[in-house]
């Protein structure tokens, strides 16, 4: 039988990787991918590349849930087999995305830092929690800024693309926040569970995260993970049913930079 | 076919369902080449939505929703040795060149088999199912073209799956 064990990284009892194509050199730090100065081809490129790879990471997570959770709630595991599609989906149009803009599979390093930590926890609403509302709803507001940043410099093909892709995630991060609160009224322990999966990200990414001036593989400075915190898509999480405390909390995080002000900022330009 | 036999096939089909869903979920991150990882992704769900509408149709047959029924002993054996195949190519050689085609097969008798005007609902649910379990069988045809990957000898297999005369347990 073929089963995906476990390592340990730093300390922290992690899930090996999935399996991956040759082509794929798989690494475990931001600072191992090929990011690259903003505005080149290269960068759009590897950006969409990293997205494909991402999305193949969901994919996989979605479909372990379905595996390991036989007992879940048959609706709830009618969600996670809906995402399975679209995260594959996700993966086609950013495939066929990446070969338009000239790329190919492989062409950079990719991780898989969020099946590492989601697939290590053992319970469904532990995964829910990480995978959907924090990774997934952390993806709304970066896809968000990237399908405007793509807008602007001229390439409309990957915006739509990007766009398309932010409005499924709505749904998987609705449906994890109805799910989570549902499970945690019918078991409290469910609290607990979260608390311990949301201290195990915190923690893993205290000890990966890049440090101020660190250089990456191509030689990039990189900033500081806690100066790149993206700025919140407000609109997206209140159609994802995060509550107002929550999307204050997130923005208090954020240093308090949404997109709704970076909307207005550019209009008056 | 009486109601509860009716019910009984129905749960069956909704088990085996059920259990390809599971299968196909288990193979995707331990299959290495995206595109099949792609493949199924798309029949998971194709699967789940076929289990969903078979279990509210049990609710429909006196039993309750979701009612799912083990299927015999041999049956449910093929399901668990083509769920541990090793390799990519075994595992889609057993999906698709065996277990679906013989899964339409049994959809196909059950819909020669049952009252189509009593049984209505149910007649409509299995020709939803049937035309994507052959859209299924002709990606996995296309993507082994596409990326190179071959069928393997499952002789064996074939001949275990087409010997059984009723996946429904008695």
């Amino acid at each position: 039988m073929s089963t995906i064990g476990y390592v340990d990284v730093e300390g922290f009892r992690l899930r090996a990787d999935p399996a991956r194509d040759d082509c794929f050199k798989v690494v475990l730090r931001d600072a191992d991918m090929h990011e690259y100065p903003e505005g080149t081809e290269l960068a759009a490129r590897e950006t969409v590349h990293r997205h494909m790879s991402n999305e193949i990471t969901s994919l996989d997570i979605a479909a372990q849930c379905l595996v390991e959770f036989p007992d879940a709630p048959w609706e709830l595991r009618l969600e996670l087999a809906r995402q399975c599609w679209d995260e594959a989906r996700h993966v086609q149009v950013l495939y066929r995305r990446l070969l338009e803009m000239g790329g190919h599979k492989g062409e950079f390093p990719i991780a898989t830092f969020e099946w590492m930590i989601t697939s290590a926890l053992d319970s469904i609403v532990a995964r829910l929690a990480t995978q959907n509302r924090t990774f997934e709803a952390g993806a709304m507001d970066v896809v968000k800024s990237l399908a405007r940043g793509f807008r602007s410099g001229g390439d409309e093909e990957t915006s739509a693309v990007l766009e398309g892709i932010l409005a499924d995630e709505i749904q998987h991060v609705r449906f994890a926040n109805r799910w989570i609160k549902r499970l945690a009224q019918q078991d409290r322990r469910s609290l607990m569970q979260m608390a311990k999966a949301v201290r195990l990200i915190a923690d893993v990414n205290g000890k990966l995260a890049v440090r101020k001036g660190e250089v990456n593989a191509v030689g990039k400075e990189l900033t500081a993970a806690e100066e790149n915190v993206p700025a919140v898509n407000i609109e997206d999480r209140k159609l994802a049913e995060f509550s107002d405390e929550e999307i204050h909390e997130i923005l208090r995080q954020a240093g308090f930079r949404s997109l709704v002000e970076d909307d207005r900022a550019e209009a008056s330009v | 076919m009486n109601v509860k036999q009716r019910a009984d096939a129905v749960g069956t089909f909704r088990y085996i369902e059920v259990q390809l869903m599971e299968t196909a979920a288990y193979w995707t991150p331990i299959t290495p080449q995206m595109e099949v990882k792609v493949m199924l992704g798309r029949h998971i769900w194709d699967f789940a939505q076929h289990a969903d509408w078979l279990g509210k149709r049990t609710f429909e047959l006196r039993q309750a929703e979701h009612y799912t029924r083990r299927p015999g002993d041999d049956y449910h054996q093929l399901l668990e040795q083509m769920k541990q195949a090793e390799g990519v190519e075994e595992r889609l050689t057993l999906l698709y060149d065996i277990t679906i085609p013989g899964l339409i097969r049994r959809y196909e008798r059950y819909l020669e088999e049952t009252d189509r005007l009593l049984d209505g609902p149910t007649v409509l649910v299995i020709e939803r199912i049937v035309p994507e379990l052959r859209r299924q069988i002709s990606d996995a045809h296309a993507l082994r073209a596409e990326i190179g990957l071959k069928t393997t000898d499952a002789t064996d297999f074939r001949n275990r799956e087409a010997a059984i005369a009723s996946v429904v347990a008695a």
